[in-house]
Parts: C-alpha cells; structure tokens; sequence
C-alpha cells in the first residue's frame, strides 16, 4: 500500500473512529488536513479528542509520523504523503 | 490531632512484648508518615544496615496523614531493608486495608523479631492480638484472607502472604484485598522469615479532620478535577494502565525478549484495547478511588484481577508471548501464591536469553506461553528450575556466568520501558533508591505522554533537574500516602492543600518539596551505608552498546554519564553520589 497513508487508531479514538485504521490515498498533505480526511473515511467523529476548538493539539494527545512525534516537527502543519504511517492516540497514562 | 492517629506500636514477634513509640509533631511534620516516617522509624532503629531475614529486622507497616480520608486514601506502605536488593524498600499497595488499618486506631505498626511459630497479628480498635496460623500455613493468599475474614468478620481488611513468602522467595509479595499487591522488593519474604502469614485490620475510628467544612469543598474540587482530567476521569478508566502497551510499542521502546528489540509485533494482542474487548468482565477501584484503573479479569477456566501494563509485559513482549490467556494466568497464579509479578517475568526472560546463549540447560524457551504457570508455581515452591527462577534475574545471570544478561538496577528488575528511547527514565531507572523502579520519577509522563509538559525523549539536557523533581513529589504522595495516579489530575499545590486541610499544619508546597528531597536524601544515606555508590547508580550494558536495528528509538543509546553528574549536583550530593555535608545540613539530617 505505498501509494497510501496508513492512519491507525488507538485508545479511546478507536472507539470513536469505529475501526482500528484507515488508508488514505494521497500524494502529500499537512497531518491536519490528513486528520480531516481520516475522519471522513473512518465514518465515526473523533477529532475533537485531539484537537482543541481552536484546531490545536490537546495536551496528552500524541501523533506519531513513522514513529516521530509531531511536537518535535512542524506539528499538525507537517507533512505527510504516501507510503506513511500515522499513529494516533487520545490522552492516555499508567504506569 | 488531626489526620494522624497520634500511634505507633513497636511489637515483637519473639516474646509478644509491644511498646508505643513515642514520635512526635517534628517527625511527623518533616516526614509526614507513609513511605517518609516509615524509612525514618527503620533507619533510626538500623543506623547500620542488617541482614533482611534477621530476627532483629523490623518491617514497618505504615500509613499516613491522608489516609482514610480524602480521594484514593486507602493505600499503604511496609517499609524494610529489600533482601533482593539490599537498598532501603518500600513497598505500597491499594485496596482498602490502609484505611482499615488506620481505622483500627494505629498510624503503623513496627514488627521485629520472629514467631516460634505460624501467626498472624489481628489489629482492631487499637489493640494487636498475636493469633495462630498454623493452620493458614502453605495456603495460597486468597484462601488465607477467606480463611481469617471466616475467623474476625468479612470486614476485616487482611494482607497476607502466600507459599512463595514462606518460602522466602526473594521477591514475594505481599497480598491484600484479594488481588491487590504491595509487589516489589520481597517484603512478603520477610514476613515469612518472621513467621508471619498475615495482618488482619478492623475498626470505626475516624480520622479527625481540622478543616470540615473545606475538606467537603475540596471534596468535591478534586472530583470534578480527576472528571475533567482525560486520563483520569476517561482512558484510566475504560481501557485500563494497558492502554501504554501500543503506546510504548510505537515508541519502539516497548521491551521485548529480555530487552533486545523494543518492538514487539503482537502488541496489539496484549493490548488495553484487546484486554476489554475480550477478557473484561469489569472495571476495579480501590478505596475511595473515582478512577478504578483494576480490571477484574476472566479467562476460559479461571477469573481473577488483572493483568496490568507492567504485568502483561512481564509475561509477554518480554518472554515472546502473545497469549493473553497464558499471560493473565501467570498474573493470577502470582496473586495467589504472592509473588511481585514484574520480577517474576523478567527473571522467566533473563533465564530464556541465558537459556539461548547455552549459558544454562534450563530448558526456557522464547514464547514458550504454555509453561507460565508451572514456572510461577515452580518458583513459589522453589522446585526445579524454579530454585533458580527464585533467585530474582541479578543472581540468577551471574551464578550462570553471564551477569550482564539481567536486566535489573541494583538488583531490581526495570519494567517495561526500554531507557533507550527514553534519557530522563534512564536516568531515574539509574538513581532509584530502590533499584529498577518506573514509580520513583515517572519521566514517561512528560517524555511520551506529554504531561504535564511535552518533552523530547532523546534529549539529556534538563532531565537531571527533573528527575530529582519528579522524585521528590513522588516521595511526598507515597508518605501522605495517596496513590500516584492522581498526579495525572492535580500537582503538588494540590496535596498541600488536601494536607493542610486535614491535619491543620499550614504545609505549603515549598516545604513539602524540601519534605521530598529529605526523604529521598535519608533513603540516599541508608544505601550508602549498605555499600551502595556511584557504580551503582547504573544500567545493564546493553543499553549503552547496543542499538535496536528497527523501530523509532533505533540507534540510540542511553547516555547517563553526564546526566548523573548533573544530577549529583542538582542533589548536593559529591561525585560518588554521597550527600555532601551542607546538604545535609540544610535538610536536617
């Protein structure tokens, strides 16, 4: 699926979302347009578990680029394109 | 007074002889009472380090200021020298039976000496009656807590050890409330050299509250903050502490086969997420506790509480195992014989990597999710290989020539996060007083889950100064004693509050910092005694000379040189990591 980004949800976003993941066709994109569009595929709504009203990351939310988080990239401005994958996780703790 | 019971009874289990020990408004301000007055009491009556199985040893049950009043106040410390570490120990639990025990009219109860047979102490209404056990002997913990509820009333609150504690396996722990454990660090081992299969508590007094009418408000302050708070009042909650198994994993720090890779392909199939879509039966909550992070838990042929992250990786990434069934087994097969389920996992993976290498014929194999059980139950009895699966990893890799191979911090096993992918944890693995311990400085928090701050996790700069902060608060929570996962709600100016509102001392939260770093400082000095230095203050090789090949912490390695000088200065403590006289002096010790 190189041509694809591979978006997977985790936690309390999977149940949101309704589905452990999604694949999104794409040449390139910002993670926050990606978010738009993995919301539309998965059916279920669950951006307002990341994302604050005024379309910022909520503290504890954590996005993974390949791994990478994103608060040590260019955040939800950074790009992504096919062959990607996205980790997504709403607040979460243990120990 | 207000918040302490104003007691505490020293009693010997040799003669039956009990004294109260007079402690004092000093002591009790500067080490408020829990795990702080607990290492206090130890290290005043020890000011140099016995053997952990000698009669003389004391083991030190205690509670603290807040316990049996507000929020998650139900837990308890038993403090002791660790005989599998030899650090100073505490050791804490949930459940019910700290406000039980508080409820029965004592702060804590001090117990030396040992039994010239069975007992078990039953504590009700400020009296402790030294009672028979001999017939709760060899019985697993769960049958023995019926057993005395069967004897004193269902309320009694019992802690109890199982045949691994009589056994004195080294890392036995102790049982309470059913399946709750004060686990790590072989307490239940000592009270098995005692002789002592239980604690029974029961009673109606209450704790004296100064400030009733605040204590109502900030009641119901502090529920609507862990409401509010989304780990707390949500992901806790419905998904349990395994939601960090896919969390950890996609850091690429989620330990598996004995720490080799730090990605584990079957993650998923242990996850939080699985857990309660397949083997929940129900969500589980300790006194007083709005979170119920437990899960009460039921396989094809048996039902029981957990397993919790660092259980479900004890018994699997670590081992190569991907059965949850196998995996919640082995964690219910550890509640009922008493044993610390983390050391227990990761001595079964030391044991299959020595197996490997044909350093040992013991037969451990990656994966091998079958034989779980019977090697916990093996250890318990110290049979077979389990005699040496009882020695705990440290001496289990160096008696098989390859000391290396144990993945442990002065003799303590690391849980289930890889120090590779994460600097500040490495660091706090290194200098906990009580070894390989995630709970002393949980830098998971900010380093991955970005609270209450996010910070990058392969950096080292800063992470010394925050990690004597995160030790220090922790040592405050452990010694009011609430539990820790009410940091994810509120901070430090928080239990100031909830301190000064219930004992009427006006604890701010300055001199509760400087409350913390005397503590940590105290358990500092004790270990120093014992032998414990700077070499010490160290991980396993393996994570500073090799590098995982995948995932997203590949190609690092910790670099704790330079962090640990750091941190030895922001302690005020000298290159060797002994406190330097000022700082000693500045605390008061």
């Amino acid at each position: 699926m190189a041509e694809t980004i591979q978006v997977k949800f985790y936690g309390l976003l999977r149940r949101r979302a309704g589905r452990a993941s999604v694949e999104i066709a794409a040449e390139g994109l910002t993670v926050l347009d990606l978010l738009r569009r993995a919301e539309e595929a998965a059916g279920g709504r669950f951006l307002d578990e990341l994302l604050d009203p005024g379309q910022g990351l909520l503290a504890g939310t954590i996005i993974l680029v390949n791994g990478d988080n994103v608060r040590l990239k260019e955040g939800l401005a950074t790009r992504v394109g096919a062959g990607d994958r996205v980790d997504l996780f709403s607040p979460a703790g243990g120990g | 007074m207000n918040g302490w019971m104003g007691k505490i009874v020293k009693l010997d289990l040799g003669t039956g002889a009990r004294e109260t020990v007079e402690v004092g408004d000093a002591l009790r301000r500067r080490y408020l009472g829990g795990r702080g007055l607990g290492v206090r009491l130890y290290c005043d009556l020890f000011p140099r380090p016995v053997d952990p199985f000698a009669d003389e040893n004391a083991l030190i049950f205690m509670t603290g200021p807040l316990t049996g009043t507000l929020m998650t106040s139900g837990r308890y410390q038993i403090v002791s020298r660790s005989p599998l570490t030899g650090t100073i120990c505490d050791s804490s639990s949930g459940g019910a039976f700290g406000a039980a025990f508080k409820a029965a009219g004592l702060d804590g109860l001090i117990v030396t000496g040992r039994a010239p047979a069975p007992v078990y102490l039953a504590v009700r209404d400020g009296a402790i009656e030294i009672r028979d056990a001999a017939g709760l002997w060899g019985l697993d913990t769960q049958r023995t807590q019926k057993a005395i509820q069967a004897d004193l009333g269902a309320k009694a609150s019992v802690a109890s050890i199982g045949p691994a504690g009589e056994n004195r396996v080294l890392f036995a722990a102790v049982m309470n409330d059913k399946d709750r454990a004060a686990g790590r660090g072989g307490m239940g081992a000592i009270m098995g050299a005692k002789n002592l299969k239980a604690i029974a508590a029961a009673g109606s007094a209450p704790v004296a509250i100064a400030d009733p009418a605040g204590y109502k408000d900030l009641s119901s302050r502090l529920d609507r903050m862990v409401d509010k708070n989304p780990v707390t009042g949500k992901s806790l909650q419905v998904l349990g502490t395994s939601v960090l198994v896919n969390i950890i994993n996609a850091h690429g720090m989620f330990p598996t086969e004995n720490f080799r890779r730090g990605v584990f392909n079957d993650a998923e199939g242990t996850s939080g997420e699985k857990i309660a879509e397949s083997i929940l039966q129900r969500q589980s909550a300790c006194y007083k506790c709005p979170i119920g992070c437990g899960r009460t838990t039921k396989t094809k042929d048996r039902s029981g509480e957990g397993p919790e992250y660092e259980t479900v990786w004890a018994f699997g990434a670590h081992l190569g195992v991907s059965d949850l069934t196998a995996i919640t087994e082995a964690n219910y097969a550890c509640n009922e014989l008493g044993l610390d389920t983390i050391t227990m996992g990761s001595t079964i993976g030391c044991g299959m990597e020595l197996c490997e290498v044909g350093a040992w014929d013991g037969g451990l194999r990656w994966g091998d999710a079958g034989k779980l059980r019977d090697l916990v139950t093996e250890t318990a009895y110290k049979r077979g290989i389990g005699a040496d699966l009882a020695l705990g990893s440290k001496r289990l890799a160096a008696k098989h020539g390859r000391p290396e191979l144990a993945m442990q911090v002065k003799g303590l096993e690391i849980p289930a996060y890889d120090p590779r992918g994460a600097q500040g944890m490495a660091l706090s693995f290194a200098t906990s007083n009580r070894g390989g311990c995630h709970m002393r400085a949980y830098l998971i928090a900010p380093e991955i889950l970005g609270h209450p701050v996010f910070l990058d996790r392969f950096t080292t700069a800063g992470k010394a100064e925050l990690v004597a902060l995160f030790q220090d608060v922790s040592a405050v929570v452990d010694s009011s004693v609430l539990c820790r996962f009410l940091q994810f709600a509120v901070g430090i100016s928080t239990f100031a509050e909830m301190l000064r509102t219930v004992t009427g001392l006006d604890f701010g939260d300055e001199e509760l910092m400087t409350t913390g770093r005397r503590i940590y400082t105290l358990e500092r000095l004790f270990n120093n005694r014992a032998g414990f230095g700077r070499g010490d203050d160290s991980l396993p090789p393996r994570f500073s000379t090799e590098e995982f090949q995948t995932g997203s912490s590949r190609h690092r390695r910790v670099r704790l040189d330079g962090m640990l000088d750091e941190y030895y200065s922001v302690r005020g403590w000298d290159g060797e990591g002994r406190p330097l006289p000022r700082t000693l002096a500045e605390l008061g010790l």
